[in-house]
């Protein structure tokens, strides 16, 4: 297995690395941002323009509560963030078993004398690793940005919390994408369905939150168990979506395991 | 001591059967010929004793084991047909990263077998993608010998190779089975397996089409012999020994023949002859061989 994280290891440590460095430098920024720029005063003189309506709409269900805090915690919620940690779980479970077996490479790995229980296990753990690594850099950023620009809108604890939240959304995506890839042998299509799977998620979590008579969607959304604004603003510890994802993760990955020790290869 | 025992294996792929009721036992120290053309079950015979693939019935021993059973995989070597290696890597990471799978099995039939298969070693510090098709099949050779398994398993090994690294390959694996090792060659090859192997098993369609040693297979193979002559055809030509079949179409006659052809030669000594065919046999003669033995009343 040392192996094979040894391999994965210099295979994608560039694109892990920079994926960290980014979502850090896009945490960062929004400190930045925040501590230099009357974003609240600005973004309340804004929505006055804007129809009843709409105002409470996006008062509530974008930034919550209109402090530094809520926007810090938006930043964590924003698509790009979202997009890094996702896009990082289902290139790397698209590729342990469909793009091994696209590039004719898994045949000769699994006549080598490593069992098939090792091998996954040691893409998972390199997976785990590279979202738990993204996640403390991404924390990094904000924190940097915290201490750069002297203000402290949450402490590590809460944090730390949230990276956990962030660590298993993404988790539960690489286990349902590595559930895909074990029945799949193209790294391609199996990513693309990683990806539409994450995007539907999305669009139900945004359409359920802005329209009420769509809430009965938010259940359905993986995003929904993702919850920024409650562990930073509203400092609520949220037990049930960890344990959700938790659950999801242990089972897509488990039936992963089924199904890769059971399938012929390549 | 048996290294490899085949114990009536199918292996159905939905409604296809690639492998049907197959017996076969290999021992120690034997170079062992796996003939068939393309999609005759051969590389699935391969995987099935590697543990890639699982079978519909039947069993398959390896080295005493079941192929799931990972401490017999260590003294395997396995060259796959269609070789795909990580592009990325240099050639050098490429090997090492192989050698690592067997921490306690050092590489060191490496050295050798770049003088065997005549690796340039400069070229062990480029990436796998920027070499030649021949150079990354010499790569695949290389790591699946250079841990000195027991059992080799090679699916189509000398493509892409020049005719003397073929040659030098054929002796280094002659020397490595005095030493007791054994190697399953697979091949669709019908003049590099009777140069190479002691036995040889003929597969097609999934299906068992004998199993021989290269010495009775030379004397019962069918061969095809093609004669144009100036005048008509001899009428005696068709009835000699060892002419199993005949088909004439006006001055040529086409004949299957087995066995000494030394009388059929000299009675063709005596004719005017235009143009004679007689070429090296391939697989569809042997196919051919087996074909007639069966119409002449079962398998010879």
């Amino acid at each position: 297995m040392r192996n094979i994280l040894k391999r994965l290891t210099s295979r994608h440590w560039l694109f892990i690395t920079v994926s960290g460095c980014l979502l850090a430098g896009f945490e960062f920024l929004l400190c930045a941002m925040v501590s230099t720029v009357d974003i609240v005063g600005a973004f309340s003189e804004l929505t006055k323009t804007f129809p009843l309506f709409l105002r409470t709409l996006i008062e509530q269900q974008l930034f919550g509560v209109m402090s530094t805090a809520g926007i810090l915690a938006f930043g964590w919620n924003h698509p790009i963030t979202l997009a890094l940690g996702t896009a990082i779980a289902i290139v790397l479970a698209s590729r342990t078993v469909a793009g091994e077996i696209e590039s004719g490479t898994l045949e000769l790995i699994m006549s080598q004398p490593i069992s098939r229980r090792e091998y996954l296990t040691g893409h998972i753990i390199f997976a785990f690793f590279s979202l738990s690594f993204i996640s403390l850099l991404g924390a990094g950023g904000t924190l940097l940005g915290q201490y750069v620009y002297d203000f402290q809108a949450f402490r590590v604890p809460s944090l730390f919390q949230l990276i956990v939240n962030y660590c298993l959304l993404n988790a539960a995506w690489y286990g349902i994408t590595l559930l895909i890839s074990v029945y799949g042998r193209e790294a391609g299509r199996v990513a693309t369905i990683g990806f539409l799977l994450a995007l539907i998620s999305y669009f139900l979590n945004v359409i359920g939150q802005l329209w009420d008579k769509a809430g009965f969607l938010l259940p359905y959304s993986l995003h929904t168990y993702y919850s920024p604004k409650q562990i930073l603003v509203e400092n609520i510890f949220p037990t049930l979506n960890l344990t959700l994802l938790s659950i999801l993760t242990i089972i897509t990955i488990s039936a992963a395991y089924w199904k890769f020790l059971r399938r012929d290869l390549p | 001591m048996l290294t490899l025992v085949i114990n009536d294996l199918s292996k159905d792929y939905g409604r296809t059967h690639a492998l049907r009721h197959v017996n076969l036992t290999i021992e120690e120290g034997e170079v062992f010929g796996y003939l068939g053309p393309n999609g005759a079950g051969k590389t699935t015979t391969l995987r099935i004793a590697l543990g890639l693939v699982h079978p519909t019935s039947g069993s398959v021993e390896v080295l005493g084991n079941s192929p799931f059973v990972l401490s017999s995989r260590v003294d395997i070597g396995y060259l796959p047909g269609e070789l795909n290696l990580y592009g990325n890597l240099t050639a050098g990471a490429l090997l090492d990263y192989f050698a690592g799978f067997r921490p306690h099995h050092p590489p060191f039939l490496r050295k050798t077998l770049f003088e065997v298969l005549s690796v340039d070693e400069s070229d062990l510090l480029r990436r796998v993608k920027f070499l030649s098709h021949g150079t990354k099949q010499k790569l695949g050779l290389i790591i699946a010998m250079q841990h000195d398994p027991k059992l080799l398993l090679l699916d189509e090994p000398t493509n892409g190779l020049d005719p003397l690294v073929q040659k030098s390959l054929r002796e280094f694996l002659k020397e490595r089975a005095q030493l007791g090792r054994t190697v399953f060659f697979s091949s669709h090859v019908l003049s590099e397996v009777e140069l190479l192997c002691r036995r040889v098993a003929i597969l097609r369609a999934g299906k068992l089409v004998a199993v021989e040693s290269i010495e009775n297979l030379r004397r019962k193979m069918v061969r095809q012999l093609r004669i144009r002559f100036r005048g008509s055809v001899p009428g005696n030509i068709a009835q000699q020994e060892s002419v199993v079949h005949s088909e004439i179409v006006g001055n040529e006659i086409r004949l299957l023949i087995r066995g000494d052809i030394n009388p059929l030669l000299k009675l063709l000594g005596q004719t005017d002859i235009e143009h004679i065919v007689f070429p090296e046999p391939e697989l569809e003669d042997i196919f051919l061989t087996y074909y007639h033995s069966r119409n002449e009343g079962g398998i010879a």
